[in-house]
């Protein structure tokens, strides 16, 4: 995070993490195409002929408070592809908070398995304790699940201390609520540790309400 | 936490890049160039500290000019500039007004913001321009008219666009949205080579660290290596001594020197003797391995008849041969001239191959042994047309060895059954000290061999062996 009392501007780093073709990038699309265009920028996106990322995507999300404080959240995505795991370390670096996309297909829990433990190996590089990371588990594409698999991700949410999403980012479905959560977790530990509301006037049950009127998109009107 | 300084290095991703780090300066001047020529409107670009990018002027130049000449115009033409430079934008998220500011002169600007991600980078200011709705000149001109020429002031106007602030507004922002999508493309190049770079370099640490590991790894291996030479020269040395012993005094039994021994006792004590003496050969070979391992192979090279050597080394298996009805005979050529080889190291070569010969092959084969000089062919001529090498080979009509093994034999210690119920003894070393003296003399070694047939190894050594250029 980057806290700018003086021109009082707070920016936020939320990377979305997890194995190749998982959904991270369409997650960051359903956001973008839904979000109201005066409270985000342009979705930047750098990826291959063929749609797999290469190096990120970057969306930015910008929020105003009564207070003043002006708040950019800015959303990356990883390369899941095995080979660009530096990559992948090098867009986590500074991360204030990570949405593990977890592929919800029948063939793919070992792949989540794995990039769920590549993600520990990388935040651990890059000295960013697990312990108090905002962190949520989307399990994407469920459209595609098998019963059996619903109901094990029904399970692991009523047991994970983190919370877990069912989601079907193609449609949209699941992914402005696993990116609220993502938002509420981190500025409740900003909080928490920096007593973020009391030394920027900062309210957050106003800026998640701002954020959720960004996130509905012109509809239910804009920011402000 | 980062407030305004992080501590720790700011990601490639993260840092906020400024106006001028993210165009083009010069791309940028022909931007303006061409709405300059399209509105005839001029353009000015400043960055977030207020400096000048671009300032591009059009019919105004002298207006202006003439008025900054006196005093009074001087100062109020510099209050104009710094609010346009200076003046507060708003910004924000993505929403974002133009302002206008009339100069004294009556002429006005028009303010756009540059904003990107949310943040002001810079402002693009238009004008001057002559309001449309403007009658003659400005009340202030006519304040000040005592130092000016008002007939000169109205004609420099003239040349000055008349337009409505509106249309000027309307022109700022679509010029700042232009701009904006220049900025965007240039960042996203700014961040894909950066990660591009960063990437790299951090692969190529990672490959750094790793071939760091394999060198440290493969040095604990070589270390472990030498320690085994050392151990195998340490323990075959004190074996040796207490053997010789057995042998000396089964020896000194057996040749009734402590008295009479009945058959029974003469057998069991010749039985002792043939163990101990394959248990010597077998540290003895050892020992040479150990030799060889630790420094390498000594030659002590001598003119040397090879049909000797050979003759001397049949007679080693010959006994051996004879108890399997194993036919040993050979065909060597008894004209070839003497070679300058370590004869020693030449007979422990070829009785090796013929123990194996006698080893692997059934009861009632067949061994035969050729040497003579390599038949005439370039690669074994001399530079004077003169033969230059010579062979020695041993073959036999054993058990053969299958094409997969044929190279891994010549290993020391492989075997080809190296299971515990294998039917011959040994240790695997023979063929690999073989390799060694032969390639000490600058020679080769090979098997030619089919399953269930038998092998031929053939060894291929120089005439005259160079003297090592190290003492
Ligand atoms: N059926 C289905 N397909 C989906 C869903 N979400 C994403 N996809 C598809 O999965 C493919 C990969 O999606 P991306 O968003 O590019 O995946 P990614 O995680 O960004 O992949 P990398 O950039 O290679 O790591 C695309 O063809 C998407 O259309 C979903 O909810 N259901
Ligand atoms: N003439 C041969 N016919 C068939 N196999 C052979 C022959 N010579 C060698 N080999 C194979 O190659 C292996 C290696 O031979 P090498 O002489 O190095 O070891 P060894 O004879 O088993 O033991 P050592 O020579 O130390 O007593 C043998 O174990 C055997 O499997
Ligand atoms: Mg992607
Ligand atoms: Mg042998």
């Amino acid at each position: 995070m980057e806290l700018n009392p003086d021109k009082r501007e707070l920016a936020l780093k939320f990377v979305y993490y997890g194995p190749g073709l998982s959904g991270k990038t369409t997650n960051l699309r359903a956001l973008f195409q839904t979000a109201d265009p005066r409270g985000r920028g342009r979705l930047m996106t750098v990826d291959t002929a063929d749609d797999r990322t290469l190096f990120f995507d970057l969306l930015p999300l910008f929020l105003q408070t009564s207070s003043g404080l002006k708040v950019k959240l800015k959303l990356f995505t990883v390369p899941g592809q095995v080979m660009h795991n530096s990559t992948r370390r090098l867009v986590l670096a500074g991360a204030d908070a990570v949405a593990f996309i977890a592929d919800a297909q029948p063939g793919e829990r070992q792949a989540n398995f794995d990039y769920w433990r590549n993600l520990g190996e990388n935040l651990r590089e890059n000295g960013i304790s697990t312990e108090n990371l905002p962190l949520v588990i989307q399990f994407n594409k469920c459209d595609l699940a098998d019963g059996a698999l619903r109901q094990e991700i029904a399970e692991t949410a009523r047991n994970s201390r983190r919370p877990v999403f069912a989601a079907t980012a193609i449609r949209g479905e699941g992914v402005k609520e696993t990116f609220s959560a993502l938002v509420s977790l981190t500025l409740e530990r900003l909080d928490r540790e920096h007593g973020l509301a009391r030394s920027t006037g900062l309210d957050l049950a106003e800026l998640l309400g701002s954020l959720a009127r960004t996130l509905e998109g012109s509809r239910a009107g804009g920011p402000r | 936490m980062s407030v305004v300084s992080p501590v720790r290095p700011v990601g490639v991703l993260d840092r906020r890049m400024t106006l001028r780090e993210l165009v083009d300066q010069p791309s940028l001047t022909d931007l303006c160039m061409s709405f300059v020529e399209l509105h005839r409107l001029g353009v000015k670009v400043f960055d977030e500290d207020g400096a000048r990018l671009v300032d591009i002027k059009t019919g105004s130049g002298d207006f202006c000019a003439y008025l900054f000449t006196k005093s009074p115009g001087k100062q109020r033409c510099t209050e104009t500039v710094t609010y346009l430079k200076q003046h507060p934008l708003p910004v924000v998220g993505n929403e974002r007004g133009c302002e206008a500011r009339t100069c004294f002169s009556g002429t006005r600007y028009v303010m756009a913001p540059i904003v990107h991600e949310g943040d002001l980078l810079g402002r693009v200011v238009l004008g001057p321009f002559v309001p449309e709705e403007a009658g003659d000149l400005s009340p202030e001109l006519f304040e000040l008219a005592g130092a000016f020429d008002l007939e000169r002031v109205r004609e420099l106007q003239k040349r000055i666009r008349r337009a409505s602030e509106t249309a000027v507004r309307r022109i700022a922002e679509h010029f700042g949205k232009v701009l904006e999508v220049l900025l965007f493309a240039s960042y996203r190049a700014a961040l894909t080579s950066q990660m591009h770079i960063e990437a790299i370099s951090e692969d190529y640490r990672e490959l750094q660290a790793k071939s760091r590991e394999l060198k440290e790894s493969y040095e604990r291996l070589q270390e472990l290596d030498r320690l085994k030479s050392n151990f195998l020269a340490t323990v075959s040395h004190e074996l040796r001594t207490p053997l010789t012993s057995i042998i000396g005094y089964s020896e000194m039994l057996l040749a009734g020197l402590a008295g009479e021994l009945n058959p029974e006792q003469e057998d069991y004590l010749s039985t002792v003797l043939e163990k101990g003496e394959g248990l010597l050969n077998l540290i003895t070979s050892l020992l040479d391995l150990s030799k060889v391992e630790s420094q390498g192979v000594k030659l002590a090279l001598k003119e040397t008849a090879v049909p000797a050597i050979v003759r001397q080394s049949v007679s080693t298996v010959l006994p051996l041969a004879t108890k399997r009805r194993i036919e040993l005979s050979t065909e060597v050529d008894e004209s070839m001239p003497p070679a300058v080889v370590d004869p020693d190291k030449l007979r422990q070569a070829i009785v090796n191959l013929l123990s194996n010969a006698v080893k692997f092959t059934p009861d009632g084969g067949k061994i035969l042994v050729r040497s003579g000089l390599l038949p005439q062919a370039p690669e074994g001529t001399g530079p004077f047309g003169r033969a230059s090498r010579f062979l020695v080979s041993v073959q036999d009509n054993g058990i053969g060895i299958a094409p997969a093994e044929q190279e891994r034999i010549f290993e020391t210690f492989y075997q080809v059954d190296s299971s515990s119920t294998r039917a011959h003894g040994g240790a695997g070393l023979g063929l690999s000290l073989v390799k060694s003296y032969v390639e000490a003399h600058g020679g080769k070694v090979w098997v030619q061999s089919r399953l269930d047939e038998g092998s031929t190894f053939t060894l291929d050594l120089p005439l005259e062996t160079a003297q090592p250029a190290r003492p």
